[in-house]
């Protein structure tokens, strides 16, 4: 291989189309982003909720629609609202963009419904009935409660589904919607050079996700080394005269999310 | 007066039979203490009193109402669909219910532990409330605690902050369910201290205890349970000195 050549192309692909990698693709990927993460949360939002739902039926329903989304290929959903819903709901007129868009928040809600839910579920069954037995309902125990330490639990785990959507919006490539990745592949059929532009591609990724991923990870430890939340190491533990297991239990999710994320970790690497 | 009264109190936990009918009836004033093995039936009893646990069978009467929604014996069922029959919520207030694991609100401040409930259930300004908390944390020697986050006090003085938040209710009745079971050994004292300094002022107390020595200091009475059910209710003297039932003698003798 050729270094000279291929440092020079990758030079050159870069003074010739940073602009139209970074103003056009790049803010059309995290345009995607935003808007699927958003809508995915006050989705999943409204999905976790029925899934609290008392009713049995409501429940199940919910679960077919988060087992469904979450066991098929996301390449797939977005087939299916790209090319065939627009066939069938004629009377909806959106952009290839919207349909994407609307593909990815429905992907995304499934997932943010299990964050929230798990979020929710990981406070201590002490504080409901603590609240409870002040005379509080269960709503404003829901509220005053449950919610603000659900959402210690919530916040680091939707910056993580932000990272996930931010490289899953590169499957939507597939449909020239002119993100990063449908940029890539503009220059690669206007200039032949491919493995240069991936890796100048790649690099604008991992400049976006490196950070942000670190920057999720100083939130988790910042939640968790805050006073209230989580228990202390053991030895201050002892000291303090708390007893282990009896306090307050904010850090059981973890492993449920991550079990997750994990998950999730491992189709996107069988995608690849 | 008769503060609770229970007629015939079931409750199951899937296979396990954990109360057997219990009768039993409370008067205000009364300090009750509730001692027995684990596994007896003695906190399934106490969280019945303010429904943290429903009773399938029996009635619960507090202060005269029937809060359970249960039938009377002999009674026909009633419909239970639609909207509950008693809104509990309003009971709950009254009663004050202290937790093993003190179930502190982390996310608030020790004030804020103390003043939300009554501030959101319109029962006190804000301003009202802070000055209430104020007192109340003078009284159990936290008031320099008042704008700490709960995980900075140590395991009684966080057993002391739920006292108070549940008095901060002003409530008829105060459970005690183990207060002091999750505490180091030596921190067992002032919760206790703070137990006996409110049970003096005449406050309607039922405590589910371990601490033999404590619940024959205080009590009025003294109920055995095992079993799922009341085996003895005597006074303290009675019970400790001279018990009756087997089952509380063979007790007595492991723990004393």
């Amino acid at each position: 291989m050729n270094f000279e050549l291929f440092w020079g192309n990758v030079i050159k692909v870069w003074t010739e189309y940073w602009d139209v990698l970074l103003l056009d693709g790049l803010v059309v990927t995290l345009e995607l982003t935003a808007i699927a993460v958003a809508m995915g949360v006050l989705l999943g939002t409204v999905v976790a909720i029925l899934k609290m739902n008392r009713f049995k039926i409501i429940r199940f329903f919910v679960n077919v629609y988060i087992e469904v989304i979450r066991g098929t290929p996301i390449l797939l959903q977005l087939y299916l609202f790209v090319f065939a819903l627009p066939q069938v709901f004629t009377f909806v007129k959106l952009s290839k963009f919207a349909w994407v868009a609307v593909a990815l928040s429905v992907n995304s809600s499934a997932y943010v419904a299990e964050v929230i839910r798990s979020g929710i579920q990981s406070v201590d069954k002490g504080q409901t009935e603590a609240a409870r037995s002040l005379g509080l309902s269960s709503g404003q125990t829901m509220r005053k409660i449950i919610l603000p330490q659900a959402v210690r639990n919530i916040l680091p785990t939707l910056g993580n589904e932000f990272i996930m959507m931010l490289k899953e919006t590169s499957l939507a490539s597939t449909f020239y919607i002119g993100d990063l990745m449908t940029k890539y592949q503009e220059i690669r059929g206007a200039t032949f050079i491919s493995l240069e532009t991936l890796l100048i591609v790649g690099i604008i990724y991992l400049c976006l996700t490196y950070p942000l991923s670190k920057l999720v990870g100083w939130f988790e430890k910042k939640m968790s080394n805050d006073n209230s939340y989580k228990k202390m190491p053991k030895h201050a533990t002892y000291e303090s005269g708390m007893v282990e297991g009896t306090d307050d239990q904010g850090d059981e999710p973890n492993t449920d999310l991550k079990a997750l994320y994990a998950d999730r970790a491992r189709k996107h690497q069988l995608r690849k | 007066m008769e503060m609770i009264k229970t007629v015939g109190l079931h409750k199951s936990f899937g296979d396990l039979h954990v109360l057997t009918g219990v009768n039993q009836t409370i008067q205000k004033g009364e300090v009750i203490s509730i001692i027995g093995p684990s596994g007896g039936g003695k906190s399934t009893f106490l969280r019945c009193l303010n429904l943290l646990e429903v009773p399938e069978q029996g009635q619960i009467f507090f202060e005269g109402t029937e809060i359970t929604g249960n039938p009377a014996p002999g009674e026909p069922a009633k419909k239970r669909k639609g909207k509950e029959p008693v809104d509990i919520d309003i009971h709950r207030q009254k009663m004050g219910m202290v937790f093993q694991n003190f179930n502190v609100f982390p996310h608030l401040t020790v004030a804020q532990n103390i003043t939300l409930a009554p501030v959101m259930l319109k029962k006190k300004t804000q301003a009202e409330a802070d000055d209430m908390a104020r007192e109340l944390l003078n009284r159990v020697g936290l008031l320099d605690k008042f704008n700490e986050a709960p995980n900075n006090l140590s395991g009684g003085q966080k057993q002391r902050l739920a006292i108070v938040r549940a008095l901060a209710m002003e409530p008829d009745v105060m459970l005690f369910d183990e207060p002091t079971s999750a505490l180091d050994p030596e921190m067992v004292g002032e919760v206790l201290d703070v137990i006996k300094g409110l049970v003096d002022t005449g406050m309607t107390s039922v405590i589910v205890t371990h601490e033999m020595g404590f619940a024959r200091e205080v009590s009025d009475r003294v109920l055995f349970m095992a079993e799922g059910n009341i085996l003895e209710d005597g006074k303290p003297e009675q019970v400790f000195a001279a018990p009756n039932h087997p089952r509380l003698q063979e007790f007595l003798r492991k723990v004393l």
